[in-house]
């Protein structure tokens, strides 16, 4: 079976106090540390897994600058048989430009499946595989839980709220957007990683790929950042740990759910 | 008398040649199937240090000073290791006669060999007594730490080795008595009165009987020698002179490999990949258990026996390559041979490697098939997030590289230098992780900030720039990832120039010590501090609290590295605390749990090893339990709190007591 | 005078789900300030009769009503949403920001041509434009984002972010339309619904949950809380992370894709506050959260909160209970 991965570096921002740049427009990138999206991270482990059972090869696309690489790489190591980046430069993407540029990346790529993570841990917008699909003119389905394959054709149980989850069977080519929780991925160790070096990764700019800043205009344009209102938020209790654990008896008792 | 030995014995001449020949021969041909695996292993560049080396040789395995850490079985196996090395001359004296080939006479009676000829008797006592005084004890007493090992092998050889003696001692005797000469050694004393009764041909009878019943006896131990665990006999020597130089540190992933993605894969696969001293630690094994008898993992009932370890790997090892038998395929050591468990029950704490007499090395061993796993995927799986942590900030935790430097803000008046690119300094202080982020560790940091900026130290830290040591990611197996954070930090060493580093935690300091290729000194807080103490840079007012104080030996800073007194030092002659010592300190300390695996992964285990810590702390009648490493600092306390015993005895930190009276 | 305000109905087992309301509140009030009318846009199945339940809620309900739409079908879906488009034009076009709509929205925007802003808690008319607001990094940011210039917006809404003030009590007109799409079997086939929430207790019932996050760290200390939940009397529940791990099974899990609890008291330990978390635990008593970090979203959304290790009040806690 032969997949396509899309995947994208984002900032690993637990615990970081972000700051928003001067212009307003961005965060403060310098400093941060930058990992494998999340969703990305299951979806890759999927094709990986998929191709390990039934054969074929899995190739992972990314759009970013030459620090983005080291994900690709990582990819590799997990087991992905090719990489592909394609160098943005300085234009302005939203979700639509970056599935143009994937479009025209993959779509003269031999495919049965394209996976993309549901969305995105920094932009949080999970549009980016849809788009590609209908640009692709392929069936697709978000949110997928589960997957399995029958002849050209996929069982996918899509996780809907409140546990339910819909079954479904999906003609293949197709895209799928995936959920985490669908599988473990696995740890790709350093030297791993090293070792993947050898391993295929091709870089392409928009113009090789007959794209300029016209053919990629963005739907929307990001304005303005700004923090999150100070809503009332929580009462902060004080004092060290056994004060702090008198004090929330205290609350559970008041609200009677202890004795 | 018989001129020829031949003549002696009772089998035609071409017969005992022939046993003689066989015997050799099985004999190499043993030696030469034992000697295949060490070629097909991995290398292992043991070839440097020669003076180091013969000294170790002369001490360790001539001398055997480790022996008498257990004093009557170690004074026991002096005695036979010295007669085996004295009698070895008799054997071959025997085995001359016995052929016909003139050699040295075995039957002197003046000058030199007339006074070997009584060193070696009262040798041979001294080995017969020492071989039944060892049947007894292992028959009544039953030691403990022989549990796993053949007591049929150990009551056999015992038993030839005492055989041996006495044939020896017999056909002495009654040669003497034949010849009716005057000389007058022991082995005559002893059975004169015995063999006074028989007849000169029942004599002459016991005569030859003895010596081929001792000469075969002799070829018969020879070749059990290689398929027992009495090959020590002839690899202990060699495995000594060949003993690990380097203290602390653990070995490259692969030896002679320059590009390590250029392998197939890293650590132990198949029992080949382990290094050919590896081997020879297999093949050197007594079973005597003192490995285990001390491991903390083993005595917490954790799966890990160090000696099982060995004697499992040994027993595979044999299987792929027999000498009887016929080869078996199974070559792979994880799963098969040893299971996870027992890989992830080790503390790295070096207990075993301090007591084995014949220096069998166990945790590059266990770390290099902490390699394997890590590289599968094998690893407890809540190690990725923190190997991804280290990668990506530095730090175990995740949390932002800007806010190692947080700790900084409960100093009040206090100024630490932050240090960038092109700064020089005095005194690196090389904080590391857990000593920047976590709480409990921070006030460690917290009182040797307070302390070197009383004592007026040109010091400063890396702040954001530092990232982790790596001592916990590289005895977890990620070798790859421990290189990065070398390598990063090593740069960032040489943009800035300093006098030496100092480190709060000691698996810090053994680190930049000994796995890191620094040319400045590296020094943990209480050697520092002793200095500063001892030229009046620091001075103390007053005493810690009235009580009763003992010392726990960190096992990065005691064993590993050697220091003992300066903590002590510090505590007796700066603090003047009277220390109560535990039955187990120095080299002999009781790991508290550990600072890598153990944090992350719950390892299945009867007592917890911190919680047998307090007890042997309560056992000596402490108040309080001084440390001076942050995760023997958690250890403990956590054990404390877990059991109930505050109040009990509480766990005080070496520098916040210092600073407690600065 | 702006085109309509298009809200599209999402149903699911013949009960229509709550954003529905929640983007027909957004449709009313965005109608009124740029002067058009609110239409909501229902796709069933023939006779399926939802429309009964939009009563009021907007100005006119567009019903198609089509073979095999009584579970939603993205092509189909997309198709006939064209056709409406193309018949209605609006002016701005919300739909929802679930995973029906994540399956839909973006395939609508690409084919229609038309730019699309997903996953939006306000969408707020500056000048006359209409701009979105989001949340990114989690919901430690906001983003103020604008479309380029188009004849119609489309705006997927994150569930839970618009308040339903109640029907604002239209004279619904009920307007039939007849679809001008071929059907054409789709290539993505509805087999069933299964319910994977079932377990040995339901946590929705629960008057008092003790809840675990990420920053339990370990499998194993896992069962620390259960510990003290027991001695409390109290539910384990968890966040999401925990269930994708297999820490725990899923019908402990809070949050859109697991239990929406209403408990007089939910102790979050280690849990962040992702707001798919928040969104099931909003209608509980008292919230009280212990999280290291004391600038995690879930401090906004508590009651009570405490900055420090869970480990170390779970300790406590014991320690003051006792045995």
């Amino acid at each position: 079976m032969e997949i396509v991965v899309c995947i994208k570096r984002v900032p690993f921002t637990q615990e970081v106090d972000l700051e928003i740049a001067p212009s307003q427009k961005d965060i403060v990138k310098e400093g941060l540390a930058f990992v494998l999206n999340e969703w990305d991270n299951y979806a890759l482990e999927e094709a990986i897994s998929l191709k390990e059972r039934l054969g074929g090869q899995v190739t992972a696309v990314l759009i970013g600058s030459e620090e983005d690489e080291e994900v690709l790489r990582r990819a590799l190591a997990m087991g992905a048989d090719r990489a592909v980046r394609v160098d943005p430069g300085d234009v302005y993407l939203d979700v639509r430009g970056i599935s143009k540029i994937l479009t025209r990346v993959v779509k003269d790529m031999p495919f049965d499946l394209i996976l993309t993570g549901a969305q995105a841990d920094d932009t949080n917008e999970g549009c980016v595989g849809v788009m590609l699909a209908e640009e692709l003119g392929i069936p697709h389905a978000s949110v997928v839980k589960g997957i399995e394959v029958l002849d050209r054709t996929l069982r996918i149980r899509v996780e809907l709220e409140g546990g339910t989850e819909e079954v479904s069977t999906i003609r293949l080519p197709a895209l799928l957007t995936i959920q985490t929780g669908i599988n473990e991925p696995r740890y790709v160790s350093v030297m791993g990683i090293r070792k993947a070096a050898k391993k295929e990764l091709k870089v392409f700019s928009l113009e090789e790929l007959g794209l300029d800043s016209e053919s990629i205009k963005p739907d929307s344009i990001v304005e303005r950042l700004y923090f999150p209102p100070e809503q009332g938020g929580a009462h902060m209790l004080t004092g060290d740990p056994a004060t702090v654990a008198e004090k929330i008896l205290k609350i559970l008792k008041e609200k009677g759910v202890i004795q | 008398m018989y001129t020829k030995g031949s003549e002696a014995l009772f089998i035609p001449h071409w017969v005992f040649w022939l046993i003689c020949v066989l015997s050799l021969g099985i004999f190499v041909r043993t030696i030469k199937r034992r000697i295949t695996p060490l070629r097909q292993a991995q290398k292992d560049p043991r070839f440097n240090q020669w003076r180091l080396r013969i000294s170790a040789l002369i001490k360790d395995g001539f001398l055997q000073i480790r022996q008498p850490r257990y004093p009557f079985s170690g004074i026991v196996h002096l005695v036979i290791f010295w007669g085996f090395v004295i009698l070895g001359l008799r054997s071959l004296q025997l085995i001359f006669y016995g052929l016909g080939i003139p050699f040295i006479d075995p039957f002197s009676t003046q000058g030199i060999w007339y006074r070997y000829a009584q060193l070696k008797d009262i040798f041979e006592v001294l080995v017969l007594l020492a071989c039944l005084l060892s049947i007894i004890r292992r028959a009544i007493f039953r030691p403990s730490r022989y549990k796993g090992s053949s007591q049929l092998e150990a009551y056999l050889v015992l038993s030839l080795i005492s055989f041996l003696m006495i044939t020896d001692l017999a056909f002495d005797a009654s040669h003497i008595m034949l010849q009716n000469s005057n000389v007058n050694t022991i082995s005559l004393k002893l059975l004169s009165n015995f063999f006074k009764t028989f007849s000169p041909s029942e004599l002459s009878y016991i005569f030859s009987i003895s010596f081929l019943l001792h000469l075969l006896t002799f070829f018969v131990f020879l070749n059990l020698l290689p398929i027992s665990k009495h090959f020590h006999i002839i690899t202990a020597l060699p495995n000594v002179f060949f003993k690990k130089l380097t203290k602390g540190s653990i070995k490259p992933a692969r030896y002679g490999i320059q590009q390590l993605e250029d392998l197939e894969y890293l650590g132990i696969k198949q029992i080949t990949d382990f290094t050919w001293k590896h081997i020879l630690d297999f093949y050197s094994c007594t079973e005597c258990g003192r490995c285990s008898d001390n491991c903390p993992a083993n005595l917490s009932g954790r799966a890990l026996s160090p000696k099982m370890l060995t004697l499992k790997l040994r027993d595979s090892l044999y299987s792929a390559f027999p000498i009887f038998k016929k080869a078996s395929e199974q070559r792979e050591v994880i799963g098969q041979v040893i299971n996870q468990e027992e890989i992830w029950s080790c503390t790295t704490c070096g207990a075993c490697e301090r007591e084995c007499p014949v220096f069998i090395e166990y945790i590059d061993k266990i770390v290099d098939m902490r390699r394997y796993l890590v590289e599968q995927g094998e690893n407890p799986s809540t190690f990725n997030q923190v190997f991804l942590n280290m990668e990506k900030t530095g730090n175990p935790f995740g949390r932002p590289a800007q806010k190692r430097t947080e700790w900084i803000q409960n100093l009040e008046g206090i100024q630490v230098r932050i240090l960038k690119k092109g700064d020089e300094v005095d005194t690196l202080f090389f904080v590391d992780s857990y000593p920047s982020f976590d709480p409990r560790s921070q006030s460690i940091t917290l009182a040797i900030a307070k302390g070197l900026s009383m004592a007026q130290v040109d010091f400063g830290i890396l702040g954001p720039i530092e990232k982790d040591s790596g001592h916990q990611v590289r005895r977890m197996g990620e070798e790859g990832l421990f290189q990065l954070l070398k390598e990063q930090n090593q740069k960032t060493f040489e943009t800035i120039k300093f006098q030496r580093i100092i480190t709060a935690d000691p698996h810090s300091f053994n680190t930049l010590k000994n796995d890191y290729d620094l040319k400045v000194e590296v020094y943990h807080y209480t050697q520092y501090f002793l200095e500063l103490l001892k030229g009046g840079r620091l001075s103390l007012k007053g005493m810690p609290k009235e009580g009763r104080y003992t010392y726990h030996d960190p096992c990065y800073l005691g064993r590993h590295n050697g220091i003992y007194e300066e903590p002590r030092e510090i505590l007796e002659k700066f603090l003047g605390i009277k220390l109560l010592e535990m039955k187990r300190s120095r080299d002999r300390s009781f790991c508290c749990g550990g600072a890598d695996v153990g944090l992350w992964h719950e390892v299945r285990e009867e007592e917890r090893m911190a919680q047998k810590r307090i007890k042997m702390a309560l056992e000596v009648g402490a108040d309080y339990i001084i440390t001076a490493c942050p995760f023997c600092l958690m250890h403990l306390e956590d054990a404390i709190k877990t059991h109930g015993l505050e109040g009990k005895i509480q766990v005080v930190d070496l520098m916040e007591l210092i600073i407690s009276v600065c | 005078m702006k085109g309509p305000i298009l809200a599209l109905v999402e149903h699911r087992k013949g009960e229509i789900r709550d954003i529905t309301y929640e983007l027909l509140r957004k449709a009313h009030e965005l109608s009124q300030r740029a002067g058009s009318d609110p239409i909501c846009l229902l796709i069933q199945a023939p006779g399926q009769g939802l429309e009964a339940g939009l009563k009021g809620w907007a100005k006119k309900i567009l019903v198609i009503e089509a073979k095999g739409c009584e579970v939603f079908n993205s092509e189909l879906y997309k198709a006939y949403c064209l056709e409406a488009l193309r018949t209605l034009e609006p002016f701005i076009v919300l739909l929802p920001h679930t995973p029906w709509g994540m399956d839909l929205a973006p395939a609508l925007s690409v084919k229609a041509g038309l730019p699309l802003i997903s996953d939006c808690v306000d969408i707020v008319l500056e000048n006359g434009d209409p701009k979105a607001i989001r949340q990114i990094y989690g919901g430690k940011l906001y983003s103020q984002v604008a479309f380029r210039p188009s004849s119609t917006y489309l705006a997927s809404m994150r569930p839970g972010s618009i308040q339903v003030e109640g029907n604002p009590g239209y004279e619904t007109e009920l307007l039939s339309f007849d679809t001008q799409t071929p059907i054409r079997a789709p290539s993505k086939t509805f087999e069933e619904f299964v319910e994977t929430g079932q377990g040995d207790v339901d946590i929705s019932q629960a008057p008092f949950l003790i809840s675990i996050g990420r920053g339990i760290g370990d499998e194993e200390r896992i069962q620390e809380v259960k510990d003290l939940a027991e001695k409390l009397g109290a539910i384990l529940s968890c966040s999401r992370p925990i269930v994708d791990k297999n820490w725990l099974p899923k019908y402990h899990q809070v949050g859109t894709s697991g239990k929406t609890v209403k408990p007089k008291v939910y102790l979050a330990l280690g849990i962040s506050g992702a707001f798919q978390h928040v969104a099931g635990i909003k209608g509980s008593g008292t919230i009280i959260a212990v999280n290291k970090d004391k600038k995690a979203p879930i401090f906004r959304a508590a009651h009570y909160g405490v900055a420090e290790d869970l480990f170390t009040i779970v300790s406590a806690l014991k320690a003051k209970i006792g045995g």
